[in-house]
């Protein structure tokens, strides 16, 4: 596997008007092929930081780079090879499904037999490919978070973003994201995802980070932090008596 | 080629025809052509006022000052329309995460939806501009190149006001930004604008005023003339329309163009992070467990509406600038006397003021009751609807805590005014009382009638607050027939009452509103019974 550095986020902090840090100090990073595993408790900073890799939350201390690129100077190359799932999906609700498909790869300038290829690929993946001429609207919370990923595949990302992907989401569909997300991992692409379920970042991760009130308490290869406990068990450790 | 992409989107998802091609929903699919029947209708409407408009002023020999007069209503119009809903549009919306992660420069994003916000307004305006030619045409028979200019320039028209507007909510945008209360600075920063800009025709007046001219046609006149002497772009659409003037085309054009990029070169600047400080929300988290209150449901869903209302600058902006308005003509009036404001909105006519005494009510509802909460609440629930839906209380309690909030958010202005322009108009107790009455029955119909269009027209699945609070079906059947009925009826009392007993024509008054209030009441009741 190639080691390639994908994202680097180097001391970045996030502070608000009152002067509290949702994110302090915070260096992570993600090798092509990795998949990393960021987790933590409620409005530990996961969100925050995860929207700001993505160019959505503007900050001023620290850097990101995504596939070096910078996320503050060249914020348009570093989207062009991400793609980014949000905890719970805004897609245009008045389009339907394959209307908005369309939009993004049209966004990301893709050529239509591939274009066809992928979304047909992936719909069929998650079962969605009858429903893709209804309006979102019409979508249960888990078929628009399926047409979001499939949003997030079309361009087939360098780095894929995840923020709590397995929510609303059926077994079934939990299973095909875990094997697309192994699949990707394979093809080279890095994935940094943050999630509550413990026992799915154990499985599914090679590395793990964990953030408690904004900073960077523990990261290393699965391994390394577990050696021979279980992640839940990593995880209160390291969160103490709270 | 991204930008057009975006804005073509953008379009596509808020398109009826859109909804009406791949929804399912019969129902749905035909409120869409109600809403399009009712839209033709109103457009309907508002071109006829205005080619009579146009009419009347060349009746009144002055036709030359139609062009300016078009030009100073579209800019007005598009001023204080996008003022009211840059927030919405520009800022703070929905899909915000989702469109910045894609790769499109934050210039390009903002710059989008600028022009949606422009695409989505230019029907109203264009056709406003389009039956004020045709009046002018009728009376001033112009040349062919006339038609060409007015035309072409009534889709510039708006373009500079609406510019303007979204710069200063940029600002007021950014100036919150750095506060804690981010809501509450741009509400407030928002009502101070609106009401200098309600408040602009009399300051123009004001100045006009020195040589004391008495005719009033004439003042009315000079005040758009030194108006579009102050805004450059209303007289460069009247010379271009009046002069044949190429030169003031192409001046029109260029601004609108070159103010545009400019604007929204700053404004990308700073776009991200404004958007990140107003999505920004910090906790305290110092709270300590204490005795909590016990409501009764329907004042606890009024409290849950209190604080939806406020925990939105365009939802606020909307529904209490009437109840800010009239607050504010109640204090003025008690200063300055009953008698000068009469004067001054009747530009020193020889006038009786206390014949309009019994107009009193009608002219506090008119602000008061310009929009109701209810027509927009049931709507503004949006994704949030299950909450409510799965308490173990029926759509009756939640209709009735709705309609209590906009009880609550009325009434007390509504006394208030009307209390102040009584005292100050010496209206004997007895009239007092009865107008005081009289004011709140039109408060019961408002809420009523308001929750009876809110739950018609209930639209759940909008990408953006402003779609419902201002643009919706619900809005536009509770408002204009409720504001022409209001000041036709309120013009009848004054009428009547010369020539009967006007205590006895506001008891009437009282009574059929108060029955009105009752049908709308029971209407709403069995439409949400059959929700």
């Amino acid at each position: 596997m190639e080691e390639k550095k994908v994202l680097e986020i180097k001391h970045y902090s996030k502070s608000y008007a009152e002067g509290k840090k949702a994110a302090d100090d915070v260096s992570i990073t993600v090798m092509a092929g990795d998949i990393v595993g960021f987790i933590g408790h409620n409005g530990a900073g996961k969100s925050t930081t995860i929207r700001a890799v993505v160019g959505v939350l503007d900050f001023t201390e620290g850097e990101i780079f995504i596939d070096g690129h910078s996320v503050k100077d060249e914020a348009i190359e570093c989207k062009k090879v991400t793609a980014y799932i949000p905890d719970n999906p805004d897609l245009y609700e008045n389009l339907t499904g394959i209307q908005y498909l369309n939009f993004v790869a049209d966004v990301f300038n893709i050529d239509v037999v591939s274009r066809e290829e992928r979304i047909k690929k992936y719909a069929d993946l998650f079962e969605i490919t009858d429903s893709l001429g209804d309006l979102i609207s019409s979508y249960s919370h888990g078929m628009k978070q399926k047409v979001a990923i499939i949003s997030a595949l079309i361009h087939e990302p360098k780095l894929l973003v995840l923020d709590e992907p397995f929510v609303g989401l059926d077994p079934k569909a939990s299973f095909t994201l875990k094997e697309i997300m192994h699949e990707m991992c394979k093809r080279g692409t890095a994935i940094f995802f943050s999630t509550h379920v413990l026992d799915v970042a154990e499985k599914l991760c090679n590395k793990v980070v964990i953030i408690k009130h904004g900073k960077i308490i523990a990261s290393g290869t699965m391994d390394e932090l577990t050696e021979g406990h279980s992640l839940e068990e990593v995880f209160l450790e390291a969160y103490g008596d709270e | 080629m991204n930008n057009f992409l975006l804005l073509k989107t953008l379009l596509l998802s808020t398109s009826k025809r859109n909804i009406y091609k791949y929804s399912k929903d019969k129902k749905k699919r035909s409120k869409i052509i109600g809403a399009y029947i009712g839209m033709f209708f109103l457009y309907a409407m508002l071109m006829g006022y205005c080619v009579l408009m146009c009419v009347g002023y060349a009746k009144m020999g002055m036709l030359d000052s139609v062009p300016v007069l078009c030009a100073l209503i579209v800019s007005i119009m598009a001023f204080i329309l996008t003022m009211l809903k840059t927030n919405g549009y520009l800022f703070n919306f929905k899909e915000y995460d989702m469109l910045m992660a894609l790769p499109f420069e934050a210039r390009t994003v903002a710059g989008c939806k600028f022009l949606y916000m422009y695409l989505k307004s230019l029907a109203a305006q264009f056709s406003m501009s389009v039956a004020m030619l045709i009046g002018y045409a009728i009376c001033a028979k112009p040349g062919i190149i006339t038609y060409v200019y007015w035309i072409m320039l009534s889709l510039f028209l708006p373009v500079i006001p609406m510019l303007m507007a979204s710069f200063i909510g940029f600002l007021f945008a950014k100036i919150s930004a750095g506060f804690k209360f981010k809501n509450a600075v741009q509400t407030v920063l928002t009502f101070i604008l609106c009401i200098i800009c309600f408040s602009i025709r009399y300051i123009i007046e004001a100045f006009v005023e020195n040589d004391q001219v008495a005719d009033i046609l004439e003042k009315s006149s000079q005040a758009t003339e030194k108006t579009a002497s102050i805004y450059l772009p209303a007289k460069w659409f009247s010379e271009a329309v009046l002069k044949d003037s190429l030169s003031d085309v192409f001046l029109l054009m260029g601004v609108s163009i070159l103010l545009f990029a400019v604007i929204f070169y700053i404004v990308g600047g700073s776009y991200r992070q404004i958007n990140s400080a107003l999505k920004s929300h910090t906790a305290s988290k110092n709270y300590k467990m204490t005795t909590l209150k016990k409501h009764s449901v329907e004042n606890a869903i009024a409290f849950k509406e209190f604080k939806r209302m406020t925990g939105s600058t365009i939802y606020l902006t909307n529904a209490a600038f009437g109840e800010v308005l009239v607050t504010l003509l109640g204090v003025i009036t008690l200063i300055i006397g009953f008698d000068k404001i009469v004067s001054v909105v009747t530009q020193g006519a020889p006038f009786d003021a206390s014949i309009i005494q019994p107009a009193i009510p009608f002219v506090v509802y008119f602000f008061v009751g310009m929009v109701a909460t209810t027509a927009c609440t049931p709507s503004l629930e949006g994704k949030n609807r299950w909450i409510l839906s799965s308490l173990p209380i029926n759509e009756k309690t939640i209709a009735h805590g709705k309609m209590l909030f906009n009880m609550y958010l009325t009434v007390p202005f509504m006394t208030f005014s009307i209390l102040c322009l009584c005292i100050s108009a010496k209206v004997p107790v007895i009239d007092s009382l009865l107008y005081l009455i009289e004011g709140f029955v039109m408060c019961a119909f408002s809420t009523t009638w308001g929750y009876v269009c809110g739950i018609k027209h209930m639209r759940l699945d909008w990408e953006n607050e402003v779609e419902v609070v201002k643009q919706s079906s619900a809005v536009v059947l509770y408002m204009f027939p409720n504001m022409f009925a209001g000041m036709i009826i309120g013009a009848l009392t004054v009428i009547l009452g010369m020539m009967f007993n006007h205590c006895l024509i506001t008891l009437i008054l009282i009574i059929l509103i108060a029955l009105l209030a009752f049908i709308c009441y029971r209407a709403s009741m069995r439409m949400v019974s059959k929700k």
